[in-house]
């Protein structure tokens, strides 16, 4: 059973449809093709993890759609969130008029 | 496999203007407050019939009661409602635009069959009521001769809302109905979404996608409105998402979670801006403005001419052995219950288990597949399980106000 969901080919971020622990291997369906990688840390039930290496400054992907940008490069792997990504419409924490 | 879905067959009530109905209603519809009663009490008597009495029309501004007249037409025109019985106090005491007579002739240009009750003509409410039922009785006997024949998926005319969202809503829920709008919308059907305020945020994905100039207007200052009224009262809906419990769920930016619930669309081309309860001209995707409330948003679907509407929900939060939240609020239109998260589906009361795919069972095109081939069944005659229950939740038109 895959634990990573991809919601679009484009997407460098895949969704864990499962808890997924830190050194698991995981699989995720890309097209028609399964494939595989390491979980460098535990991602949670609902969290995104890196499913390449993404250079400080690039687009974040999922839904085929631009979600955010790296704040920091990230590794194939890593857990995507708020510590490594900066959305481009504004959070909580901040101003936006 | 998109020209195979649009040759998909089911068998539907072709009706005298050409669109295809997968219901067979007799609709009563109470055109001023003052035969609420009668049509009620019709109703319960009749088998076969649904009705609708509106909001007291007194006291409200010229656009209300313009919105109040285009939901009572479009839900006599829908493809679900075979004919109609209008109920009126008189023919001539009423606001203009929601005569007994505009009402009536705007109904019959669909080529339905229309029959219309004045209290005062019948002699009385006790005359009405009986005169009512038995002309009630007669519609449905005839509407019952009406036999089913072949239709296509693209003679489908399907509606959305999302709610009671949760984690699975957007990786799941709302994916799987998105991939089965596209195969609506590829194959020549028509598909609409709505819930303007949820929008916020992932507006310009949408934005891009509109047809021309004209409609991507149309389409920002409907979310830039909704988002201005919220300011009105204090309310700046941008600065309050994601909000804590998203971040803890996962959700990283505000664009996430605007594009988890616009996915329930899909992907295609934006073809028009409706107003709530408006009718669409042409096929392809529509956003029709409106509030997002359950209880008034598949009134203004079936008002539209929607002719089964889809409920997607997360449901997390839903108690064992729930019933629906909103049970028959498309009045004459079906509403199919999707979930994408399997232990909402094992709680009961769903129609769709779209849970599979969070559980590595299928991917969202398998499951996308299996949705359209379930809305087929639904629309040749298997019930929703909603539609099994005799119950009509309370149902609101989506009025702007002022009151004066």
């Amino acid at each position: 059973m895959e634990k990573i969901l991809t919601l679009n080919e484009m997407d460098n971020t895949g969704v864990a449809v499962d808890d997924v622990n830190k050194g698991e291997i995981v699989c995720y369906v890309k097209g028609n093709i399964m494939m595989t990688l390491t979980a460098l840390e535990t991602i949670p039930f609902g969290f995104k993890i890196s499913l390449k290496d993404i250079p400080k400054g690039d687009d974040i992907l999922k839904y085929g759609q631009i979600i955010g940008v790296a704040q920091r490069s990230i590794h194939i792997g890593e857990l995507v969130h708020v510590h490594n990504v900066e959305g481009k419409r504004g959070r909580g924490d901040l101003q936006e008029r | 496999m998109k020209q195979e879905i649009g040759q998909l067959e089911f068998m539907g009530y072709k009706r005298e203007d050409g669109s295809l109905g997968i219901r067979n209603y007799v609709l009563i519809l109470a055109v001023t407050h003052a035969s609420h009663a009668a049509a009620y009490k019709i109703h319960e008597n009749v088998n076969g019939t649904k009705v609708f009495v509106p909001e007291d029309e007194d006291g409200r501004s010229s656009r209300d009661r313009a919105t109040i007249a285009r939901v009572m037409i479009g839900l006599g025109r829908n493809p679900n409602v075979d004919s109609v019985l209008l109920l009126c106090s008189n023919r001539v005491v009423a606001y203009e635009e929601l005569s007994v007579s505009r009402i009536s002739s705007e109904i019959s240009k669909s080529g339905k069959e229309v029959r219309v009750l004045a209290m005062d003509e019948c002699g009385g409410f006790y005359k009405m009521l009986g005169e009512g039922i038995r002309m009630a009785r007669e519609m449905v006997w005839k509407a019952s001769r009406t036999r089913r024949t072949m239709a296509r998926f693209s003679d489908l005319f399907i509606g959305v809302k999302c709610g009671l969202s949760d984690a699975t809503s957007g990786i799941a829920g709302n994916p799987v109905v998105g991939y089965m709008a596209d195969q609506l919308v590829h194959s020549g059907g028509r598909f609409v979404f709505s819930e303007t305020t949820e929008v916020i945020g992932a507006e310009h994905f949408i934005a891009d996608r509109c047809r021309n100039e004209h409609v991507r207007e149309k389409f920002l200052q409907a979310v830039t409105k909704t988002e201005e009224e919220a300011k009105l009262i204090g309310e700046d809906i941008r600065t309050i998402n994601p909000i804590p419990a998203n971040i803890e769920a996962g959700i990283t930016t505000l664009e996430e979670k605007s594009l988890g619930a616009i996915s329930k669309a899909g992907h295609s081309e934006l073809i028009d801006v409706i107003a709530y309860g408006e009718h669409p001209e042409g096929k392809g995707l529509f956003f029709m403005d409106s509030w997002m409330s359950s209880t008034t948003l598949f009134l203004g679907y079936a008002a539209a001419g929607v002719t089964l509407g889809i409920f997607q929900m997360g449901g997390a939060c839903l108690p064992d052995s729930p019933v629906v939240p909103a049970v028959s609020t498309g009045i004459v239109t079906p509403i199919f219950y999707v979930t994408g998260n399997p232990r909402t589906y094992r709680k009961g009361e769903m129609d769709f288990n779209a849970g599979t795919v969070i559980e590595g069972k299928e991917t969202i095109e398998s499951a996308g597949l299996r949705l359209c081939e379930s809305v087929l069944e639904v629309a040749s005659g298997t019930m929703t399980f909603s539609e099994t229950f005799n119950y009509q939740d309370r149902v609101e038109i989506f009025l702007n106000g002022p009151k004066l």
